[in-house]
C-alpha cells in the first residue's frame, strides 16, 4: 500500500474488478447458471443410478430408525399401532417382500424389484440399503444391532393377538388333612394355605365354572398328582383343565411323585389328546 | 372275606366320587380323594391287594350298567396290577400293552360312535 493513501480507498481499489476479473465473473455467473438448469433437469428427471444410490443411504438411515423406533414401540406402543405406522409406503411394501431373510441380499433385492416393478430406482434402492445394512448389522457381532434381524421376525409375528392376563380365583378348602398326598399337593408353587387357585372356564352355552388348580406359576397352572388315576372323572378333570388352560393361552404342569407316575400321566394325555400340559417330577 | 368286605367299601366310595353330580360334590375334589385313595390302596400288602383286585371282579356283578363297569375297571383304573407287578418287567410290558390295546379300543369305539351320529345328524 503506497504511503499516505487512505485505507478505506485502498480496500475500495482493491475490490474494483477489472476487465479480466469482470470476464472471470461474467463465466463464474454462466457456470451459477449451467449449475441452476443442471439441478433444475436433475429434478426433472434423477439419474437412475444417483437415485438408486441415495436410496441405498435412505434404505440404511430407515434401518436404524425402524431398529430404534420398532424397539420404542414394542416398550410404548400398540403393536397394531406400531405395523400402520414402520409399513407405509412403497418401501413398506419392499421391506414386506424382503423380509426372507434366509436369502442372500442380491436375491431379496432382486424380489423387491419384482414385487414393485412400478417402483422407482430410489424406492429398490431403499430397499438394497435396507438389506446391505441389515446384513451388517446381524453380521456384527455383541452390537445389539442384530435386533434389527429379530425385529424383522418381530413383525411378520406382531399379527398375533395380546391377551390380558388371566384372572386368577381363589377358593376355600374344606378339606384338611395331615397326610402325604395332602401335604404333596399344598406343596406346589404358588399355592396358599387352605385355599385353591381356580381359573373360571367358559362353557359352551356361556357359563362360567371354576377350574380348581394346586399352585400358579408366571403363566402355567400347577396341578399336582400324588398318583396318577385313569378313572372317567380324572379324565374328564384332564380335559377340564386343558380347556381352560386353552381359553386363558396358558400351560399347565403335572407335577408327579416319581417317573412311574410321569410314565402314567404322559401315557393318559397322549390317549386324551392334549398337547398344553406338561409332566415333570417333584419329589415329595 | 375280608377283602370282598374291603372292596364294597372302596365300590361304594368310587361310585359316589364318579357319579355324583357336580352341583353336589366338586369334581376336581373328588379327583383329589380318587388319587388319594390310589395311594393308600398301593400300600397295601401285596397279597391282601391281590385278593382285593380280584375281590372288585366279583362284586362288580352287584351293580349296574356304568357302576357295574366302574367298579370291574378299579384295578385297571388306579394301575394296581401294575403296582403288583412292580418288579416284573415282563408282567408291566404285558400290562402296557394290554392298556395300549384297550385305548386303542375306546378310540374305535369313539370313532364308530362318531360316524354314528355323524350318519344320524
Amino acid at each position: 500500500m503506497p504511503v499516505g493513501m487512505p485505507r478505506h480507498r485502498a480496500e475500495t481499489t482493491r475490490k474494483v474488478p477489472g476487465i479480466g476479473d469482470r470476464e472471470k465473473g461474467r463465466d463464474r455467473a454462466a457456470a451459477i447458471g449451467r449449475s441452476r438448469s443442471s439441478m433444475l433437469r436433475r429434478e426433472r428427471r434423477e439419474n437412475p443410478v444417483v437415485a438408486f444410490a441415495g436410496g441405498v443411504g435412505e434404505g440404511l438411515g430407515q434401518v436404524a430408525r425402524d431398529s430404534a423406533a420398532g424397539m420404542r414401540s414394542m416398550l410404548t406402543t400398540n403393536p397394531i399401532t406400531t405395523i400402520r405406522n414402520a409399513a407405509s409406503g412403497v418401501a413398506g411394501m419392499i421391506d414386506t417382500a424382503i423380509a426372507a431373510k434366509a436369502r442372500p441380499a442380491h436375491v431379496q433385492i432382486a424380489r423387491a424389484a419384482d414385487a414393485v416393478s412400478g417402483a422407482s430406482a430410489r424406492d429398490v434402492g431403499r430397499a438394497a440399503g435396507a438389506v446391505i445394512a441389515n446384513t451388517a448389522m446381524v453380521a456384527a457381532p455383541g452390537v445389539g444391532a442384530g435386533r434389527v434381524s429379530a425385529l424383522r421376525g418381530f413383525r411378520q409375528a406382531r399379527l398375533r393377538p395380546s391377551y390380558d392376563p388371566p384372572t386368577i380365583g381363589w377358593v376355600k378348602e374344606t378339606l384338611r388333612s395331615e397326610r402325604a398326598w395332602k401335604v404333596y399337593n399344598d406343596s406346589a408353587v404358588g399355592a396358599r394355605p387352605g385355599q385353591a387357585p381356580t381359573l373360571m372356564r367358559t362353557m359352551p352355552d356361556g357359563s362360567r365354572r371354576p377350574v380348581t388348580f394346586d399352585g400358579i406359576q408366571g403363566g402355567y397352572g400347577i396341578d399336582r398328582k400324588y398318583k396318577v388315576v385313569d378313572a372317567p372323572h380324572a379324565r374328564a378333570q384332564l380335559l377340564r383343565q386343558s380347556d381352560v388352560l386353552s381359553q386363558h393361552q396358558l400351560i399347565g404342569t403335572w407335577e408327579v411323585t416319581s417317573p412311574l407316575q410321569k410314565a402314567k400321566a404322559h401315557k393318559l394325555l397322549k390317549k386324551m389328546n392334549v398337547r398344553n400340559i406338561k409332566v415333570q417330577v417333584v419329589k415329595p | 372275606m375280608i377283602a370282598t368286605q374291603i372292596a364294597r367299601i372302596i365300590a361304594e366310595y368310587m361310585v359316589f366320587l364318579n357319579f355324583t353330580g357336580e352341583d353336589q360334590l366338586d369334581p376336581d375334589l373328588a379327583v383329589k380323594m380318587m388319587e388319594a385313595l390310589a395311594g393308600d390302596l398301593e400300600e397295601l400288602d401285596r397279597g391282601f391287594l391281590r385278593e382285593l383286585i380280584d375281590a372288585f371282579a366279583a362284586i362288580a356283578l352287584e351293580y349296574d350298567g356304568e357302576a357295574q363297569q366302574l367298579v370291574r375297571d378299579i384295578a385297571y383304573h388306579f394301575f394296581l396290577e401294575e403296582a403288583l407287578a412292580a418288579d416284573d418287567p415282563v408282567r408291566l410290558a404285558e400290562l402296557e400293552a394290554i392298556r395300549d390295546a384297550r385305548y386303542a379300543a375306546e378310540e374305535m369305539g369313539e370313532a364308530g360312535s362318531g360316524r354314528a351320529s355323524g350318519g344320524d345328524a
